[in-house]
């Protein structure tokens, strides 16, 4: 069973929730807690994790380099970059912010100037815990391409741990990285907060949410801030709602001491338990439906 | 552009990157400086949200895409070969398969293409909005179709549009809020910036996060500074450890207020304008 926690907006709780319902999980069942917002992995800190056991740095795309010796000076490879990545400096040269590595270049160089080479563009960090359950977490260079690839390959190490959960905890937004954490799951936990940026977010992330056709439960956190909003999500929501959080600034001090929410004295913790139970439910009934 | 070109970041979600924007936005404005904002968040776009408009008109923003001849395709394979995203599934003596979710859009295919069997077709992938807010302001929205993984291209165009109006109207700064992240389409919103204030929070997730975009930034050669917001939530000592580690200054501090997350709830940050 693959769990992924979204919210479009940033900011909301995925990773306090993927956190929390990673150790809940863990007390009767085999779990692997997965990090896949690669641009800003926060997940190892909410789990009270700062280092790793292992980190295994990881290419999983190239980036063109023009030889000048070779370059013609054509040009044609300055029309045909999509993503701007080819610089006019007197001759020709890549910008690597900007290079996506898709070799166009390449394909339209008359003169073989150009070469792609691979880049180590990020990396996989794997621990073990204390917590009871390994945690696998991705980490795109700041600069570099390819988050949704990462999110892919570190995916693929996660399968690779005996599980009964998988709980992805995906990044803010929807595009390449959230579609590439989203897809494939069997559930879909979405946090939001009583906010019109909030729901509108919420409202954006459904539709990925939709085109892959995954149940999903909606979270409603830091209910308190706006209880009216708050309310018109609930109702929204109907069935799929399954909790609300109230704002504690003893969240906040959680975090700064590095203690998993579920184990502080917090007014959340008792939500989040509920929260997990209700989930339970939701997966049994989806368990027992796939295998009819 | 006559006018400065300057971004909100942090890195971290949350932090209050919209809001800084918004607030640094309307205090330049107040004091008769024309200003547009550029709302590069286009997976989720809450600028509009913040300022309580509406955005309507939109204008659309295409992208290229693969599109098949079967009658001319051989399948050959060639296509699905050069795809470095993989996006294109081929077997021996089948049509290529298109996974457009996971297309670029780059051309590769249409370009390998040995009978001219593809053509790049235009398909929608996002939008852009307009508003009018006041005498000086205005702001620019860029919104990405849902299922549109390649947000970075929708940046760099919505951006130029902000960038064009900015020229068109004299305006004396463009402020660009970017998405959370790292990655391509918060590049797309920082290039050619002179200036970034990184928002981000007092807690080691916060100071994880903007060390990350602080690296950034340092590649990108973009000088920053650091706006501390929820100042007084949590514990500054790993911001401050970031900030003197990058030699940058934390320029601002935004205390949480209750008042803030109303304004912020109901569309009304102007009156918060004295925060900052």
């Amino acid at each position: 069973m693959k769990i992924v926690v979204a919210s479009g907006k940033g900011g909301t709780g995925k990773s306090m929730l993927a956190s929390s319902m990673s150790i809940l999980f863990s007390k009767t069942s085999r779990v692997i807690a997965c990090d896949c917002d690669v641009d800003a992995p926060n997940l190892g800190l909410w789990l009270g994790i700062t280092e790793y056991d292992s980190k295994k740095k990881i290419s999983t795309s190239e980036k063109a380099y023009i030889n000048p010796e070779k370059c013609a000076e054509c040009g044609e490879c300055f029309e045909a970059c999509k993503f701007g990545a080819i610089e006019r400096t007197g001759g020709f040269s890549i910008d690597p912010l900007l290079c996506e590595g898709c070799g166009v270049c390449q394909l339209v160089c008359p003169a073989d100037a150009i070469e792609l080479n691979k880049v180590m563009n990020g990396e996989i960090r794997i621990n073990e815990t204390q917590l009871g359950f390994p945690l696998v977490s991705g980490q795109l260079y700041p600069g570099e391409t390819g988050s949704g690839k990462i999110v892919q390959e570190l995916r693929r190490k996660a399968e690779e741990f005996d599980h009964d959960f998988m709980i992805l905890d995906s990044a803010a937004g929807i595009g390449c990285p959230v579609i590439a954490s989203v897809t494939g799951c069997d559930f879909a936990l979405l946090v939001t907060e009583p906010t019109p940026t909030g729901f509108t977010d919420l409202g954006r992330i459904l539709e990925i949410v939709n085109h892959f056709q995954i149940p999903f439960g909606i979270v409603v956190n830091k209910w308190d801030i706006n209880p009216t909003l708050s309310e018109k999500i609930e109702s929204w929501g109907g069935e799929r709602l399954l909790g609300k959080i109230p704002y504690d600034r003893k969240v906040v001090d959680s975090i700064v001491n590095l203690k998993p929410v579920v184990y502080s004295d917090t007014a959340v913790t008792s939500e989040i338990s509920k929260i997990f139970e209700k989930l339970k439910v939701h997966n049994k009934n989806a368990t027992s439906l796939r295998t009819l | 552009m006559k006018g400065r070109m300057i971004a909100s970041t942090g890195g971290k979600g949350g932090t209050g990157k919209s809001t800084f924007a918004i607030l640094l936005a309307i205090k330049l404005s107040n004091d008769g400086e024309k200003v547009v904002l550029c709302d590069c968040d286009v997976e989720c776009p809450n600028d509009y949200l913040l300022l309580d408009e509406e955005i309507l008109d939109p204008e659309p923003v295409y992208r290229e895409l693969p599109e098949l001849d079967e009658v001319k395709c051989e399948k050959c394979g060639l296509c699905s070969g050069v795809c470095k995203e993989n996006a294109i599934f081929w077997v021996k003596e089948k049509f290529p398969l298109f996974f457009i979710e996971l297309c670029s859009g780059c051309g590769a295919c249409w370009i390998t293409c040995p009978n001219d069997a593809i053509k790049p077709a235009e398909e929608l992938a996002g939008e852009s909005f307009v508003n009018k807010v006041n005498r000086t302001l205005w702001l620019v929205t860029g919104r990405s179709k849902p299922g549109i993984a390649e947000t970075g291209p929708i940046v760099g165009e919505v951006k130029g549009r902000a960038m064009k109006l900015a020229e068109e109207v004299g305006a004396d700064h463009l402020i660009v809020d970017t998405s959370p992240g790292t990655h391509c389409n918060v590049i797309q919103a920082l290039l050619k910036c002179e200036k970034a204030y990184v928002v981000t929070e007092p807690t080691p997730l916060g100071a994880h996060d903007a060390g990350l975009i602080l690296e950034l930034l340092q590649k990108m050669q973009i000088p920053p500074e650091i706006v501390l917001n929820k100042a007084d939530v949590g514990d500054k000592k790993p911001i401050e450890k970031i900030a003197s580690g990058f030699g940058v200054s934390i320029i601002l501090e935004i205390p949480y207020s209750d008042e803030l997350v109303r304004a912020y709830s109901q569309g009304r940050l102007e009156d918060m304008v004295d925060l900052i």
